[in-house]
């Protein structure tokens, strides 16, 4: 690892000089909001975005994309070529940083899935520090730090970046495109500063260390009735999760009824199809079982086999939930810190 | 593929005949069309209906006597019906003259003091599930013709139907659009069915639910959140009249319905 010191007004030549070689995708202003969307122009990137709707992580789990097409007349199946074009995703916050690493584990771990890896191994990430939002608990769930998983990150130390470089591409792109010079010790003053405002900023973390104990000891607390009453069944919270990764895989048949497109997309627990299977019978048949199961996926199942729970605390699903629900909230529901009601 | 075809006539109740015009308006129908034999399409033949057909395709809200006879014989006579388009599934815009209690006035307005000779039949506007069974559904106002392709396609080889069930919020987020109720309009996106990929949202218009209610659908907390929101039940109620007016009267014929024509279940020979 070593460090350089990017001058914020050198960004958009960053950017414009890796669209070259590179797709870029990087967070622009859509609507109220912000996205992670292909540029080529520099000026249009919002490095000091708040979050964006749908996580970077799309880029690798696609919403929806073909796996195969096939055709029913004479059983010919054509694999679709992978997408490994070369890519950068630039911008990407700690919390995202730290989802890609958990989706990375289920992807590209007991069973590899070719689609994602072939994405994965062909994109660059540059991360950027952040300001913590009102709704943003990362440091609940231990995902403030940013260890691994990026190529070169940004701190924010005033008029400049401060870079940290973990990757000899990430370096050699940062040093053959734009104007850097070697961080000094003030440069690492500043950087200490950064982190000592972005913790003040977030607070003092909550215990999270009994979430697992808590979520097997409190299976049929009336809460999750409650949340159930409450949950529209829309799948907005899994859709804009940076961890949440089930899909579906369906078959759809050109007009022609004879080709069309093995396809897999999005799917969310939330929705009443998901559980349910051949026969019609429904594993989770009502709201609650669905959301409990949301949860339980999230607190309980993923640490169980990864040793870590799967929420970031990014806060997207909680901006995305018209009825608020919230899994902070919910966690200090059954700590017993607030009423069912509010969680 | 069998050596004959499907058989599939398309019928017009009422209607705009909007959906049977975006038939014809994207080049994939070709490809469709090459897949079952047209055996009856009045908007665009003068051929006569035949005896034995399929596939009923049929469009529009069922507003008089004489349509509830004709849709009981194409139940019997069809093995697979699939409503086309918001009137055929939901009501539609016909609908919402049941839900302001309208019927007799309109009729009045539009026929004068004739209207009992010449609309004496008439019924207050449903959807077809209100009379007969329906086996696949081509939601929307107007469709989508890449949908009607794809339902269409399951349909003649008598594949399980299995739309999505959650309301179209989820899929909105996808599209990456900024939330209607954020910016203060009213959006039916909280119940509607989804699988349009918020393509109205997207195109910077509130969801009118055209599809009709989600199959998930919590219309109580969305009501709550509209309340909330400052859009109490009775302005939610109306936005949801629009093309929903007859979800309720549906449910209350569903059980009628089941009880009475169900119609054929064979497979079609494809």
């Amino acid at each position: 690892m070593f460090f350089r010191v990017l001058k914020k007004d050198q960004i958009p030549t960053f950017i414009e000089g890796l669209a070259v070689d590179y797709e870029v995708i990087a967070p622009i202003a859509k609507g109220l909001a912000y996205v992670f969307a292909p540029v080529t122009c520099g000026a249009r990137v919002v490095l000091d975005y708040p979050t964006t709707i749908v996580p970077p992580t799309a880029y690798f789990l696609k919403p929806k994309e073909a796996l195969l097409r096939y055709n029913s007349a004479d059983g010919e199946v054509v694999e679709t070529v992978k997408d490994d074009r070369k890519r950068i995703l630039f911008g990407v916050h700690p919390c995202d940083l730290n989802a890609i690493l958990m989706t990375d584990k289920v992807f590209l771990g007991d069973y590899e899935d070719p689609y994602y890896k072939a994405r994965r191994e062909s994109t660059l990430i540059v991360g950027v520090s952040c300001t913590p939002r009102q709704s943003c608990v990362c440091h609940m769930f231990g995902a403030n730090e940013v260890l691994q998983g990026y190529d070169l990150y940004l701190t924010d130390i005033g008029d400049a970046y401060f870079v940290q470089c973990s990757s000899v591409e990430g370096a050699q792109l940062l040093d053959t495109l734009v104007e850097t010079r070697e961080a000094t010790a003030e440069d690492t003053r500043a950087l200490q500063k950064h982190v000592a405002r972005f913790r003040q900023t977030l607070g003092e973390a909550p215990d999270t260390t009994q979430i697992p104990l808590l979520f097997d000891a409190r299976y049929d607390e009336e809460l999750w009735e409650e949340i159930g009453s409450r949950c529209l069944s829309c799948g907005a919270c899994s859709a804009v999760c940076p961890t949440c990764y089930c899909f579906d895989i369906v078959d759809e048949l050109d007009a022609n009824g004879v080709t069309g497109s093995r396809v897999r997309c999005w799917d969310s627990c939330l929705n009443s199809q998901f559980a349910e299977v051949a026969g019609g019978h429904d594993f989770r048949p009502t709201r609650a079982s669905r959301v409990r199961h949301r949860f339980y996926h999230k607190f309980w199942a993923y640490p169980a086999r990864y040793g870590k729970t799967m929420c970031v605390g990014c806060g997207r699903c909680y901006t995305a939930c018209k009825v608020g629900i919230n899994p902070s909230r919910v966690v200090a529901a059954l700590q017993g810190d607030v009423g069912e009601g509010e969680a | 593929m069998h050596a004959t075809k499907p058989r599939v006539a398309i019928f017009s109740l009422s209607s705009d005949f909007g959906c049977q015009v975006q038939l014809s308006n994207f080049p994939e129908i070709l490809d469709t069309l090459s897949t079952f034999d047209l055996v009856y399409w009045q908007l665009v033949t003068s051929a006569e209906l035949p005896d034995t057909y399929d596939v009923a395709v049929i469009e529009g809200a069922v507003t008089t006597d004489e349509q509830v006879v004709l849709l009981k014989t194409i139940r019997e006579t069809a093995s697979c019906v699939v409503a086309l388009g918001a009137c055929a599934a939901t009501g539609g815009v016909p609908a919402l003259v049941r839900e302001r209690g309208l019927l007799e006035e309109h009729a009045q307005t539009v026929y004068g003091p004739d209207a009992d000779k010449v609309a004496k039949d008439r019924r207050e506007p449903a959807p077809l599930s209100a009379y007969i069974e329906v086996d696949f559904v081509i939601p929307g106002c107007p469709i989508e013709p890449l949908e009607f392709s794809r339902v269409l396609q399951r349909a003649l080889r008598r594949l399980v139907d299995n739309p999505q069930r959650q309301s179209l919020c989820g899929e909105c987020k996808i599209s990456e659009n900024t939330c209607f109720w954020l910016m203060g309009t009213p959006c039916l996106g909280l119940v509607a069915r989804s699988g349009c990929e918020a393509m109205c949202v997207s195109s910077g218009r509130p969801c009118a639910a055209c599809r009709g209610l989600a199959r998930d659908a919590n219309l109580d907390a969305a009501r709550d959140y509209a309340a909330a929101m400052g859009c109490d039940a009775v302005a939610f109620g109306e936005l949801l009249a629009i093309y929903n007016a007859a979800q309720e009267y549906a449910r209350e014929h569903a059980a009628e319905s089941a009880a009475g024509t169900t119609g054929k279940r064979e497979a079609v020979d494809v």
